[in-house]
């Protein structure tokens, strides 16, 4: 289970919000740009440090005090897939795991390579594929580990909708055979729709809803949110 | 479009006519005092290679540092730097013999047998005074084409700092790191006012081509010319060379 109370000072507000994943669960933020969103999944994941609050992963405690990121076993995708632009795809595929691992997880890693179609692509150089295949990449090298907690922060931003279905439909499929816990952040509705049942609303750095999507939908708590979930 | 290149190359031919010099006739080269200057090339090579090991050694953990650090205190460490880089050589080699001198740190030296007027020990430390701060400003720069977030990754993907330095930090940045290094090299292999205040002996290149030059003319200084060009040029030239084709090709 993911508990974490995240206390960040930002210029505008403060983010303070308290949640709790429970394993296996996949959880979505929901909110306006600058609501605070990607700064909880920061804190989390280790890339930003919290102001203060806690943080702990299946009972291990993430922050206070910092726990090293190469031991949180969490996997975070972000807008930018931030391949290693010095390895080929593959290896950036392949960068998380150690050797003996590698030769363990060669039956897994062929299947991210086929389920994600890199096969092509495979001995190419990261800094020379398209944005989409990065993303593919990226999301292959995260799931590689088989984290515990996946975040993703608006990683389908940009990309065309034909894409968007296939790595959904990839992340729901995984996340059911790895069970792994999931916290997303996304503009798109639709998006969070496909991968969680739970969503968090977030409004200047608080949580205002947490509520199933039909009750987010049906029963939005401030005039924002409702904007928010309506139609074009 | 035609004019421009032509004057551009004017610019550049101008800049290289000092090279020029190399074929006015000066009379038959001649190596001077043949083994001292040949020492003073020994002398030279190998101090430079020791005092390169030290600034790597301590300036790349402090580059990593400054680049990571807070924008504010950056700028603190980076104005500490650029003093280092600003003193005039001159300045430098007194307040050198002065600060390590026997009314200073220099007492306890001399206590420890380690003597900073006119030794290899001193020879090196002045190095490496004239030359840390431009690696250290070089190697900042380098590490900051490094975006923070694939550490991160790195991190995250299962790999200790170390791990991460080596796998995806350093294999960005080293074309940098060796520009930064190629500069740190030539500024303390060319090193001549500080040194020859802390250190005329042993004497390095820089020392024996201004005594050559005083005692047996231009004749005596032109051959160890030649080696002091060869060994400072190539290798920034190599390296700030291959760092553009890089950036050329992103």
């Amino acid at each position: 289970m993911l508990d974490a109370h995240v206390v960040k000072v930002r210029p505008r507000f403060t983010v303070d919000v308290a949640l709790r994943v429970l394993s296996g669960e996949a959880c979505g933020l929901f909110g306006a740009s600058g609501a605070g969103k990607s700064t909880i999944l920061a804190c989390i994941a280790g890339a930003e440090a919290p102001d203060a609050g806690h943080v702990t992963l299946d009972g291990v405690t993430l922050f206070p005090p910092s726990l090293p990121l190469h031991l949180r076993g969490i996997g975070y995708l972000t807008q930018d897939a931030n391949l290693f632009p010095h390895l080929r795809v593959g290896e950036n595929v392949r960068f998380g795991l150690t050797n003996g691992a590698r030769d363990a997880g060669a039956a897994w890693i062929a299947e991210l390579r086929d389920r994600l179609q890199l096969e092509p692509i495979w001995q190419e150089p990261a800094s020379a594929i398209s944005g989409g295949q990065a993303r593919r990449v990226a999301l292959a090298r995260m799931l590689a580990r088989k984290p515990r907690l996946v975040l993703l922060d608006e990683p389908f931003t940009a990309l065309d909708r034909h894409l968007v279905r296939e790595l959904l439909g990839a992340l729901v499929h995984w996340q059911r055979e790895l069970g792994f816990t999931m916290v997303v952040v996304d503009h798109e509705s639709d998006v969070l729709a496909r991968l969680c049942e739970r969503v968090i609303a977030i409004e200047d750095g608080r949580m205002v809803q947490d509520a199933s999507w039909d009750e987010l939908r049906s029963e939005p708590a401030t005039p924002l949110l409702a904007r928010l979930l309506a139609p074009l | 479009m035609l004019l421009k290149r032509v004057g551009a190359a004017i610019f550049a031919a101008a800049l290289l006519y000092p090279l020029a010099g190399l074929f006015v006739p000066v009379g038959a080269w001649q190596w001077g005092n043949g083994s001292v200057a040949l020492d003073a090339v020994r002398v030279s090579l190998v101090f430079t290679a020791i005092a390169m090991v030290v600034v790597v050694a301590l300036g790349t953990p402090m580059a990593l540092y400054v680049a990571r650090a807070p924008a504010r205190e950056r700028l603190w460490w980076q104005a500490i730097l650029l003093v280092s880089v600003l003193l005039p050589p001159l300045a430098l080699g007194i307040l050198l013999s002065l600060a390590f001198g026997p009314h200073a740190l220099g007492a306890f030296l001399d206590r420890a047998g380690l003597r900073m007027t006119n030794t290899p020990l001193a020879f090196v430390v002045t190095q490496v005074y004239v030359s840390i701060g431009y690696y250290v400003l070089g190697a900042v720069a380098a590490l900051d084409s490094v975006p923070a977030p694939l550490e991160v990754q790195g991190g995250l993907l299962g790999h200790d700092r170390w791990s991460v330095f080596w796998r995806v930090t350093f294999p960005i940045a080293r074309l940098g790191l060796a520009v930064a290094l190629s500069l740190a090299w030539v500024r303390a292999l060319t090193e001549f006012g500080a040194i020859l205040i802390t250190a005329y002996y042993p004497a390095g290149m820089p020392v024996a081509i201004w005594t050559s030059l005083e005692n047996f003319g231009l004749p005596a200084v032109m051959p160890l010319l030649i080696v002091f060009l060869v060994t400072a040029l190539p290798l920034p030239w190599l390296a700030h060379i291959l760092a553009q084709r890089r950036l050329s090709r992103a």
